[in-house]
């Protein structure tokens, strides 16, 4: 075997050397979630089916039809959102990055960048997914986004960094990534039904729009619509403030939790 | 002598399991440093704490007489830990691991591209070099392993049963470029259970069980005073540690 010697420079840590470690772990986390074809379909194709489906199924409900598909865009789009938790956990314990992970773990970059890397990776993957989609399916379906387009995919970003934020969060509680995947799908599909995602409960009595009232999903799909189809944006400030408010809390809470311990 | 790593009276427990009782080892500039133990001995403990991924409940870690603790990132950035598991993204090529995992340690550049085409020589992955890694066998993903952790020219190297599972070609340029590594000043601590290695590379050896070191020092002392000149390494081990299965 030829002796190679190995003679790479020392290299000085300074002020930006941790900025641009963060910004390669993140653009390394961003490129798994786009290299993994279940996240992209199920943030995409799937989500486009389920769209296309439920508008016809459940067109007849509507006065039209194009009532229908732009009520599932606009709730699909928010379920979507929401889902982007499972994607951290996904990003964050799959064993196949888990285990590369390790190796940041023993480098200067340190613990912190593993855990917000996923949740800033995660909540970027599902923006650029559920924006594409809405890029898709409004022209496809005749629909618009109402007078303020820019505002209404702004006000997407906050919300998918929350969600991204909790999946991290329950990462780092259950330390397992199917225990956090079936609670995170669990609640946010409870939350959703309840929300009148998948169908209005309005109507269904007063308990049921009481419950419905509760859910977190309801509050953001009427942010949305009011958004959309009423040039309404009373609700933003509130959603964007407590999104981010949410975020910055699970972010703090997964700091405190995560151990590095957890991955040797 | 100047100790490149000194470790001191570790203490660790997990729960009631008191796991390292009072560790100590120094390692040199320069040398391979086996350290071996049964399963259960203590010697992850010990390789965890001594990489800062764990920390002990007393004791200390010097690196050129300074504690780790207060040096952390420094310390990292002139250690190489090789993992015990393949560690690599199997959808990325060779080159492209290199690459990432390098760059953690602040390299870029012409920098960057001269060490990870240095550590794809060292590892005779140069010809595969951009080839995915979930292409490779078990053998060559070893060898990455080992070229992902110590591309940035590490002054001590961290080596956790680097040639578990694999055939004896791979085995041997392991070996072999230890020693090219150990030639250009590197320290290494090596675990390992194939005695034949540790006869093959180590300078010294430090035999650890029950969370204590039960012996030091050379292939050759650790016989003449355990065994009998004309014993095998092995035999010295046995007598050790006994012959009673581990967990």
């Amino acid at each position: 075997m030829e002796t190679i010697a190995i003679q790479a420079r020392c290299v000085t840590e300074t002020r930006w050397a941790g900025i641009r470690r963060f910004g390669t772990i993140f653009r390394m986390d961003i490129e798994n979630d786009f290299r993994n074809p279940v996240l992209v379909g199920y943030n995409t194709v799937l989500a486009v089916l389920l769209i296309l489906i439920m508008g016809s199924l459940v067109g007849g409900l509507f006065a039209d039809q194009s009532d229908a598909f732009a009520y599932y865009t606009i709730t699909f789009c928010v379920f979507g959102m929401l889902m982007t938790c499972t994607t951290a956990a996904n990003s964050f314990m799959e064993r196949d990055i888990r285990r590369p992970n390790l190796r940041i773990i023993h480098s200067p970059a340190g613990a912190f960048p593993i855990h917000f890397s996923k949740t800033l990776a995660s909540a970027t993957f599902g923006y650029i997914c559920h924006v594409g989609l809405l890029l898709v399916v409004c022209p496809l379906l005749g629909m618009s986004l109402g007078e303020s387009p820019l505002l209404f995919v702004a006000l997407m970003a906050p919300v998918e960094l929350a969600s991204a934020a909790l999946g991290t969060f329950f990462c780092c509680v259950f330390r397992c990534e199917e225990t956090t995947n079936m609670l995170l799908s669990t609640v946010v599909e409870l939350m959703s039904v309840l929300g009148g995602t998948f169908f209005s409960l309005d109507g269904m009595g007063d308990i049921i729009a009481g419950l419905s009232a509760a859910s977190p999903v309801r509050w953001l799909d009427d942010a949305f619509f009011r958004l959309a189809f009423d040039g309404d944006a009373a609700l933003v400030m509130p959603v964007f403030l407590g999104a981010v408010a949410v975020a910055a809390l699970f972010v703090a809470g997964s700091c405190l939790l995560f151990k590095t311990e957890d991955y040797l | 002598m100047n100790e490149l790593l000194s470790v001191k009276e570790l203490e660790k427990s997990f729960g009631d399991k008191h796991v390292l009782k009072g560790i100590g080892f120094d390692v040199r500039p320069g040398e391979v440093l086996a350290l071996l133990g049964p399963n259960g001995a203590g010697k992850s403990t010990t390789i965890n704490i001594v990489s800062a991924a764990l920390q002990a409940d007393s004791g200390q870690v010097l690196f050129k007489g300074k504690p780790i603790r207060g040096q952390i990132k420094t310390y990292k950035q002139r250690l190489g830990v090789v993992p015990q598991d393949i560690c690599l993204y199997e959808e990325l090529t060779a080159r492209r691991n290199l690459s990432f995992f390098t760059s953690l340690y602040g390299l870029h550049g012409d920098d960057l591209e001269e060490a990870v085409d240095r550590a794809l020589e060292l590892a005779g992955l140069a010809d595969r070099a951009d080839d995915r890694v979930k292409t490779f066998s078990g053998g060559m993903k070893r060898r990455l392993n080992i070229a992902c952790s110590i591309a940035h020219d590490p002054e001590l190297a961290i080596m956790d049963e680097p040639t578990v599972g694999i055939d004896p070609q791979s085995r041997n340029h392991i070996l072999e470029s230890i020693g090219d590594l150990r030639a250009n000043g590197m320290a290494v601590i090596y675990t390992t259970h194939y005695m034949e290695e540790v006869e093959a590379i180590a300078d010294r050896i430090v035999v650890i069980d029950h969370g204590s070191v039960i012996a030091t020092g050379t292939s050759d002392s650790l016989k003449n005073d355990y065994a009998t000149s004309d014993a095998s390494l092995e035999d010295v081990f046995l007598k050790l540690t006994g012959r009673t299965l581990r967990d």
